[in-house]
C-alpha cells in the first residue's frame, strides 16, 4: 500500500463499491451493536441495580433471630470481621381496611442509615404516631397523605402488643430499596400476601428486642451487586457471622432460659407461700371453726341444760304452786275454822253482851260473864293469833305466790331467753355449717389452685426444657423480595443475549464475508494483471484486507458506540416498568464485548479475505487473467423424479437448477430469511406465549372469576352466613368450597412454596379448575390414589408422576404424597389433593376456607359488587378476583412488549440486509446472464421474475426453516425468560405465524422492489464483454 | 427485398466529461433481406456498436435505423425489448449460454418469449449437435457451445441474425465451420446474417461487405458471386 497508484485505486475502491463498503459497514455494525449492545444489556442491569441499591444504603447481610435480638448481639455482629456497620430494627406484620376488605401490610422501623427510603411525597415521620406508606401501595387503597390508618394485628395479641398505637397518620409515601418489584413478599396473617410497606420511627415499637438486624459488609458496596463476586464476597463476610451464631444463640437461649427460670423459681417460691398461707388460713379457719363448733355444742347442752332446769323449776313450781294452793286452802280452812271460831265467839260475844246487857250481875252471870269474858278475850286472842297466824300464812302464801309468779315470769324470761338463745344457736350453726362450707371451698379452691399452680410450674418446667435453641437465620440480599429476580432477568437478558445476537453476529459475519469473497473473486483480472505486473502477494492483497479492516473496523466502532448506548437504555427501560423504583440507568461501554464482537468480526472477514487473495494470488498471472472456469451445470436430484419434474415449466426448471447450483447464496438466503422468520416468530410467539398465560389460566383452567378467603377465627355460623350469602346472590352462578393453604412442598433438595387445594366436591370441581394434560389435552379427575400437581410445580420440584413430594406441616410434620398427574397450570402453583388423601395424610379433615365462585353470563360487571356484599359478612376475610390477577400480569408483562418491538425492528433489519446483499451478490454475479436474457428479449419484468422466482422460493424455504429454528429458539427463550411463579406458553399462535411469514415476504418483497431497479440498470452491452 | 434493413446517418457519441467521443459518426448502409453481410472493420471502429444499436441493444445518439419497414431508433424501451426479442436472433463471441442450462434447455429458454419458434430439437439437430442435446456448456466444447448459441438465435426464427465476433474465441476449423453454419443458415433458411469480425479475409464469402472506420462506413461492397467459406483460405 504504500504505492501512490495502489493506495489511490483503494480510496479509488471505495469511492467506487460505495454501495458494497457501506453494506459491509453496516452489517458489521448492526451485528456488533446487537452483539455487545444485548450482552451488555446485562451486566448494564446489574450496575444500575447496584447503583440504586448503593444509593439506597441497601443492607448486605440481614440477620433474624427466633428469639429476638439484644443489644449484645448487635455489639457481637459488629465486631465480626467484615461487618462495616450494623444497624437493628423492629418489623411486623398488621392487618389494615383497604377498600373493605384487609390487606397485609410490613410494618418496619426507619433504620438510622441503611435501607433508605426514597420519599415520593410528602415526608419521613418525625414522631412515633406517623407513618409512611409504601407509595404502590397507597395509590389506589383509598388511603391519601394526612389520613389516619389504623392496624390490626390479625392474631389473637393485641397489636399494641407490638406497637405502641394502632393509629398512625400517613404522612408520605415512599418507596423501597428492599421491595424493587411488584410482590411484598408473603406473611403468616390475613391473606397470606403482602401488599405492601409502611415505615414508621423506632419509637413507634414497643416491645423488648430487636427482630432484625441489618450489615453493611466491608468493601460489598464496590462491587456490583448480582455478580458472583458481590455474593462470594458476602458469601465468605457470612461465614464470618456464621461463627458467632452459634454463641449468640446460646446466649440468647440462655438469657431466655434463665428469665424463665427465675420466674419459675420465684412462681415456685411463690406457690410455696401461698401454700403456706393458705395452709395457716385454713388451719385458723379450721380451729376456728371447731372451736365455734365446741362453743356451739356447749350451748346447745347449756340450752338443753337450761331447758331442764326450767323444767324442774316449773315442776318446783308447780309443786309450790301445789303447796301453795293447798297453804290458801289450808289457810281458808283455818279461816273457816277461826270464821267459826269467831261465830263462836261472837255467840259467845252475844251472850256475853246480852248477858252483860241483862244486867245480871251475878257472880255466876258475873263470872259467868267473867269466864265468858276471859274466854272472849282468849277468843278474841286466840283468834287475833290465829288470824295473825293466818294473815301471816297469808302473808306467807301469798309471797309466796308471789314468788311463785315470779318464777313462773323469771321462766317465761328464761324461756325466751331460751328460745333466743336456741335460735342464736340455729343462725350460729347456719353461720358456721356456712363458715364450714366456705371452708370446704376455700380449701378445694386453694387445693386446686395450688395443684394448678404447681401443674403449671411443671408445665412451666417443661416449657423451660422445650423452649427451642434461639436459631438465628442469616439471609443475604436475596431475601428481599424481587431481589433475585432482578438478577434473574438480567441473566435472562443475558441468555437472551446469548442466543439473538449470536444469531445476528453469525448472519453478520457470513455476509462480510462473502461480500470480501466476492469482492475478490470480482476482482480476478485485476489481481492477475497486478501479479503479472509484478507487485507482490502483500501489496496485492493489502487492498483488500485494508478495504475489509476499514469496513469493519469502522462498522464495529460504529455499531459499538451505538449499541452499546441505545440496546441497554431500550432494554433497562423496558425492565423499568416492572422495577419502576429503581431509577438509575448506568449504561457504560463494556469493552469487552465491544472489543470481543469487534474481533469476532475483524476475524470473520479478514480470515474470509485474506483466504480468498490468497486463493487466488497461489493461481498464475495468465490463469488468472483468463475467466475461472465455469461451474458445471449440473443435474439436480429433482431430475431424477420424472414425475415432478415433467410437471415442472421449463423456468422452473432453470429456477431449480439455479437455486441448487448457488450453494453458497441457498443457504445464506435460507439461513439469513429463516434467522429473520425465526426472530419475529420469537417476538410474536413470546407475545403469545406470555400473554395467553392470562387467558390460557383464567379461561381455560381456572374457571372461577372469584375466591372468597373466609376468616380464620370467625365461627362456623358466620361463615355459614358467608356461604349462604354467596349462594343465594343470584348474580352468582356457582360456588365451590376448598381447602387453600400454602405450603411447602420438597422434592429431593428441591423446595417450593405451593398452594394446597383441597376442594370439597372434587366432581364439581371441574366447573372451577381444569385438570389436563398440556399436550394431550387429556383430562383428569382428582382421586385418593394422589395428588394433582402443576406443571411448573413438577418442573421446579423436578418431580414426575409416580414421584413422592414431601408436604411439610407446621404441625403435622413432613407428610409424603404420590403425584397421581400433573396439570396444566401457568399463574401460581398448586397442589391438589381430595379430601380423602388430605385426611389420610393430615388425619383430620380441612377445614374449608374459600370459595370459588362463577358469576352468571352477563353478570360479570357485578362481580366485584358480589365481593364486596360478600365482604360485609363477618366470615369473608377477602375477596380476590381472576380478573384483577389477569390485569396485573398483563401489567407486568408489558415491559415484553418493548423487547417485542426491538426484536421485529432487528429482524427486519436483519432480513433486509441479508437479502439485500445477498441478492446484490447474486445479480453481480450473474449479470452476463441476465443481460444475455435481456439480449434474447426478455422483458424487465420477467428478468426480475427470473431472480425474484428463486428469491421467493428462498424466502419460503427460509421461512420454513425460520419456523423450526424459531419454534426451537422460542422454547429456548421461554424457559430462560420465564418467572418462577408462572410457566409461559409453549404454544405461538397459528396467527403468529401468518404475521411473521407476511413480514418475512414483506420484507422480502421490498428488497425485490430495490432490486428492480437495480436489474433494471444492468447493461446488455455487459454480455458481449468477455467473461471477467 | 431491398432495403430489409436501413441505417441513415446513425451516430453514437460517448460524453467523458467535457470530452465527446464518437464511437459511431453516421453512418448509412442498407441490407436486402437474405443477404449474408460482414462487416468488417479494425478494433475500435465502431462496428459492434452498430451492431447493439442495430440489435436494439443500444440506442443510438442520431439517425435512423428501419428493419422490415418499422422505425426502431423511435421505439422506446419496451418497444425495443419487444424487437430482440421477436425480430432479433444474437449470437455472441463468447456464446452466453446459461450455464446451468443444457443445450436443449439453452434453446428453450429463447423459445419460452417467442411468438412462432421452431423446434428446438430440430434446430439442434441442424446445427449438428442432435446428439448432445442434454450436455451442459460446461461439457461442450467452444465450437459446440456456439453452435447452441446459434441454435439458440436460430430457433426465435428472427428476421436478423445478428453476430459479433462468432468465431474471435475459436479456434480456425471450428470457427470456419461455424461460418459455414452461418451461410447455410442464410442460404438455406433465406434469413438475413449479419457477421461482425476483424478478419477481412472473410470478405468473398459474403453478399455484401460493409467496411468500418473510424466509425464511419469506409466502404460497401456487393458480391454477386460469394464464395462458400470452405473455399477461404486465412
Amino acid at each position: 500500500m504504500s504505492r501512490k497508484a495502489l493506495r489511490k485505486d483503494f480510496y479509488m475502491e471505495i469511492r467506487r463499491s460505495l454501495g458494497r463498503f457501506l453494506s459491509i459497514f453496516f452489517i458489521v455494525a448492526i451485528g456488533v451493536a446487537f452483539f455487545s449492545g444485548i450482552r451488555s444489556a446485562e451486566p448494564d442491569m446489574r450496575l444500575s441495580g447496584d447503583a440504586y441499591f448503593d444509593r439506597q444504603n441497601l443492607m448486605d447481610i440481614k440477620v433474624v433471630s427466633t428469639l429476638g435480638l439484644t443489644a449484645d448481639d448487635l455489639k457481637a455482629l459488629e465486631k465480626v470481621d467484615g461487618i462495616q456497620k450494623v444497624e437493628a430494627g423492629y418489623s411486623t406484620d398488621a392487618l389494615c381496611s383497604v377498600n373493605d376488605s384487609k390487606k397485609v401490610v410490613h410494618i418496619s422501623s426507619l433504620l438510622p442509615s441503611m435501607n433508605e427510603l426514597t420519599v415520593e411525597e410528602g415526608r419521613l415521620p418525625e414522631t412515633a404516631d406517623e407513618c409512611i406508606v409504601d407509595v404502590d401501595f397507597l395509590t389506589g387503597s383509598g388511603y391519601a397523605v394526612g389520613d389516619k390508618i389504623t392496624f390490626l394485628s390479625g392474631t389473637d395479641d393485641k397489636i399494641t402488643d407490638t406497637l405502641k398505637t394502632d393509629t398512625y397518620t400517613i404522612v408520605g409515601t415512599a418507596s423501597s430499596p428492599c421491595y424493587i418489584s411488584f410482590h411484598r413478599g408473603s406473611s403468616t396473617i390475613g391473606t397470606g400476601t403482602v401488599s405492601g410497606f409502611v415505615s414508621v420511627l423506632e419509637d413507634s415499637f414497643d416491645m423488648d428486642v430487636y427482630t432484625e438486624m441489618y450489615a453493611a459488609v466491608d468493601g460489598a458496596k464496590e462491587l456490583t451487586a448480582f455478580t458472583d463476586e458481590y455474593d462470594d464476597h458476602v458469601e465468605k463476610t457470612i461465614d464470618e457471622v456464621e461463627k458467632i451464631r452459634k454463641a449468640r444463640e446460646d446466649a440468647r437461649y440462655q438469657e431466655i432460659v434463665d428469665e424463665a427460670t427465675d420466674k419459675l423459681n420465684d412462681a415456685k417460691k411463690e406457690l410455696e407461700d401461698a401454700k403456706n398461707e393458705a395452709a395457716d388460713k385454713l388451719n385458723d379457719a379450721k380451729t376456728k371453726l371447731d372451736d365455734g363448733r365446741n362453743q356451739l355444742e356447749n350451748a346447745k347442752t347449756e340450752i338443753s341444760n337450761g331447758y331442764a332446769q326450767l323444767e324442774d323449776s316449773r315442776n318446783q313450781l308447780i309443786q309450790k304452786q301445789n303447796e301453795v294452793s293447798q297453804g290458801y286452802e289450808d289457810l281458808n280452812a283455818q279461816a273457816d275454822v277461826l270464821n267459826g271460831k269467831v261465830e263462836e265467839l261472837n255467840q259467845v260475844k252475844a251472850q256475853y253482851e246480852a248477858l252483860a246487857a241483862s244486867g245480871m250481875t251475878d257472880e255466876q252471870t258475873q263470872y259467868t260473864l267473867q269466864v265468858m269474858y276471859a274466854q272472849i278475850t282468849e277468843g278474841d286472842a286466840q283468834i287475833e293469833a290465829a288470824r295473825t297466824q293466818i294473815d301471816a300464812a297469808r302473808g306467807q302464801l301469798d309471797s309466796g305466790q308471789q314468788q311463785i309468779n315470779d318464777a313462773w315470769a323469771q321462766i317465761e324470761q328464761a324461756q325466751s331467753e331460751l328460745a333466743s338463745g336456741e335460735s342464736e344457736l340455729a343462725s350460729k350453726e347456719q353461720e358456721l355449717n356456712d363458715a364450714q362450707a366456705e371452708y370446704d371451698d376455700a380449701k378445694s379452691e386453694a387445693d386446686t389452685k395450688i395443684k394448678d399452680g404447681e401443674k403449671k410450674i411443671k408445665d412451666a418446667e417443661k416449657d423451660i426444657s422445650k423452649i427451642e435453641h434461639a436459631k438465628w437465620y442469616i439471609y443475604d440480599r436475596s431475601t428481599l423480595t424481587e431481589y433475585t429476580s432482578y438478577g434473574e432477568n438480567a441473566d435472562r437478558m443475558k441468555a437472551i443475549g446469548e442466543v439473538f445476537p449470536v444469531l445476528f453476529f453469525l448472519v453478520a459475519a457470513l455476509i462480510s464475508l462473502t461480500t470480501m469473497t466476492r469482492m475478490v473473486e470480482e476482482q480476478r483480472t485485476q489481481i492477475g494483471t497486478l501479479k503479472a505486473l509484478g507487485y507482490e502477494r502483500h501489496s496485492i492483497a493489502g487492498k483488500y484486507i485494508g478495504y475489509a479492516c476499514l469496513a469493519t473496523i469502522s462498522g464495529s466502532i460504529f455499531g459499538i458506540l451505538v449499541g452499546e448506548k441505545i440496546l441497554p437504555y431500550i432494554i433497562i427501560t423496558a425492565y423499568g416498568i416492572m422495577y419502576q423504583h429503581i431509577d438509575t440507568v448506568l449504561i457504560p461501554y463494556n469493552m469487552y464485548y465491544g472489543m470481543a464482537a469487534s474481533l469476532a468480526a475483524l476475524a470473520c472477514t479478514l480470515i474470509a479475505t485474506i483466504f480468498s487473495c490468497f486463493n487466488e494470488l497461489r493461481e498464475q498471472a495468465a490463469e488468472l487473467m483468463r475467466p475461472p472456469t465455469p461451474k458445471q451445470g449440473k443435474r439436480v436430484f429433482m431430475e431424477r423424479i420424472p414425475f415432478l419434474w415433467k410437471r415442472l415449466s421449463f423456468i422452473w426448471k432453470a429456477t431449480v437448477r439455479n437455486l441448487i447450483r448457488y450453494k453458497k447464496r441457498f443457504f445464506m438466503t435460507v439461513f439469513g430469511i429463516g434467522g429473520c422468520m425465526a426472530l419475529l416468530l420469537v417476538g410474536f410467539g413470546l407475545k403469545d406465549s406470555i400473554f395467553d398465560i392470562a387467558v390460557l389460566q383464567y379461561e381455560e383452567i381456572q374457571l372461577y372469576d372469584g375466591n372468597v378467603i373466609l376468616e380464620e377465627d370467625a365461627s362456623s355460623e358466620e361463615k355459614e352466613e358467608t356461604y349462604d350469602k354467596l349462594v343465594s346472590d343470584k348474580r352468582v352462578e356457582e360456588t365451590a368450597e376448598n381447602f387453600l393453604q400454602q405450603v411447602e412442598v420438597t422434592h429431593g433438595k428441591e423446595k417450593q412454596d405451593v398452594y394446597l387445594n383441597v376442594p370439597r366436591d372434587v366432581n364439581e370441581f371441574s366447573d372451577f379448575v381444569i385438570f389436563k394434560d398440556r399436550v394431550t389435552g387429556e383430562r383428569y379427575e382428582l382421586d385418593d390414589s394422589g395428588a394433582i400437581i402443576s406443571e411448573k410445580t413438577a418442573k421446579m420440584l423436578d418431580a414426575g408422576v409416580g414421584d413422592t413430594v414431601i408436604i411439610k406441616d407446621d404441625v403435622k410434620g413432613e407428610l409424603e404424597v404420590k403425584i397421581a398427574k400433573i396439570c396444566e397450570n401457568y399463574i401460581g402453583h398448586y397442589i391438589y389433593l381430595s379430601e380423602d388423601l388430605y385426611e389420610q395424610l393430615y388425619g383430620e379433615a380441612p377445614e374449608y376456607n374459600s370459595i370459588y365462585y362463577t358469576m352468571k353470563e352477563g353478570k360479570m360487571d357485578e362481580l366485584e359488587k358480589v365481593g364486596e356484599s360478600i365482604l360485609e359478612t363477618d366470615g369473608a376475610l377477602s375477596v380476590s378476583y381472576t380478573n384483577n390477577m389477569q390485569q396485573q400480569l398483563d401489567d407486568m408483562l408489558g415491559s415484553l412488549d418493548i423487547v417485542l418491538v426491538v426484536l421485529v425492528i432487528s429482524a427486519g433489519m436483519l432480513a433486509f440486509v441479508v437479502l439485500y446483499n445477498l441478492n446484490n451478490i447474486n445479480i453481480t454475479e450473474r449479470k452476463r446472464e441476465l443481460a444475455t436474457l435481456k439480449v434474447l428479449g426478455f422483458f424487465d419484468n420477467e428478468v426480475s421474475a427470473y431472480v425474484y422466482r428463486e428469491n421467493m422460493i428462498l424466502t419460503v424455504l427460509g421461512s420454513a426453516v425460520g419456523i423450526l429454528l424459531g419454534k426451537i429458539l422460542h422454547q429456548f427463550v421461554i424457559v430462560t425468560v420465564e418467572i418462577d411463579s408462572a410457566m409461559f406458553g409453549r404454544n405461538i399462535d397459528f396467527s403468529s405465524f401468518v404475521y411473521s411469514f407476511l413480514i418475512t415476504m414483506g420484507f422480502s418483497f421490498f428488497v425485490n422492489g430495490v432490486m428492480y431497479f437495480k436489474l433494471k440498470r444492468i447493461d446488455m452491452v455487459e454480455s458481449l464483454k468477455s467473461v471477467e | 427485398m431491398k432495403d430489409f434493413v436501413k441505417l441513415e446517418g446513425i451516430t453514437k457519441i460517448y460524453k467523458m466529461g467535457e470530452v465527446e467521443i464518437r464511437a459511431v459518426d453516421g453512418i448509412d448502409f442498407a441490407i436486402n433481406k437474405g443477404e449474408f453481410v460482414i462487416i468488417v472493420g479494425p478494433s475500435g471502429a465502431g462496428k459492434t456498436t452498430v451492431l447493439n444499436i442495430l440489435g436494439g441493444m443500444d440506442t443510438a445518439t442520431g439517425g435512423k435505423i428501419t428493419v422490415d419497414g418499422a422505425d426502431i431508433t423511435s421505439c422506446n424501451s419496451r418497444q425495443l425489448t419487444s424487437y430482440r426479442r421477436n425480430d432479433i436472433g444474437f449470437v455472441f463471441q463468447f456464446y452466453n449460454l446459461v450455464p446451468n442450462l443444457t443445450a436443449l434447455e439453452n434453446v428453450e429458454l429463447a423459445l419460452q418469449i417467442c411468438k412462432d419458434p421452431l423446434d428446438a430439437r430440430e434446430v439442434l439437430e441442424e446445427v449438428g449437435l442432435g446428439g448432445r442435446l442434454d450436455n451442459f456448456p460446461a461439457q461442450l466444447s467452444g465450437g459446440e457451445q456456439q453452435r447452441v448459441s446459434i441454435a439458440r438465435a436460430l430457433a426465435k426464427n428472427p428476421k436478423l441474425l445478428l453476430c459479433d465476433e462468432p468465431t474471435g474465441a475459436l479456434d480456425y476449423n471450428t470457427g470456419k465451420s461455424i461460418l459455414k453454419l452461418l451461410q447455410d443458415m442464410c442460404r438455406e433458411r433465406g434469413m438475413t446474417v449479419i457477421v461482425i469480425t476483424h478478419n477481412s479475409a472473410l470478405a468473398p464469402m459474403a453478399d455484401r461487405l460493409i467496411r468500418i472506420k473510424n466509425g464511419k462506413v469506409s466502404g460497401m461492397e456487393q458480391n454477386s458471386s460469394p464464395v462458400s467459406i470452405d473455399e477461404i483460405e486465412w
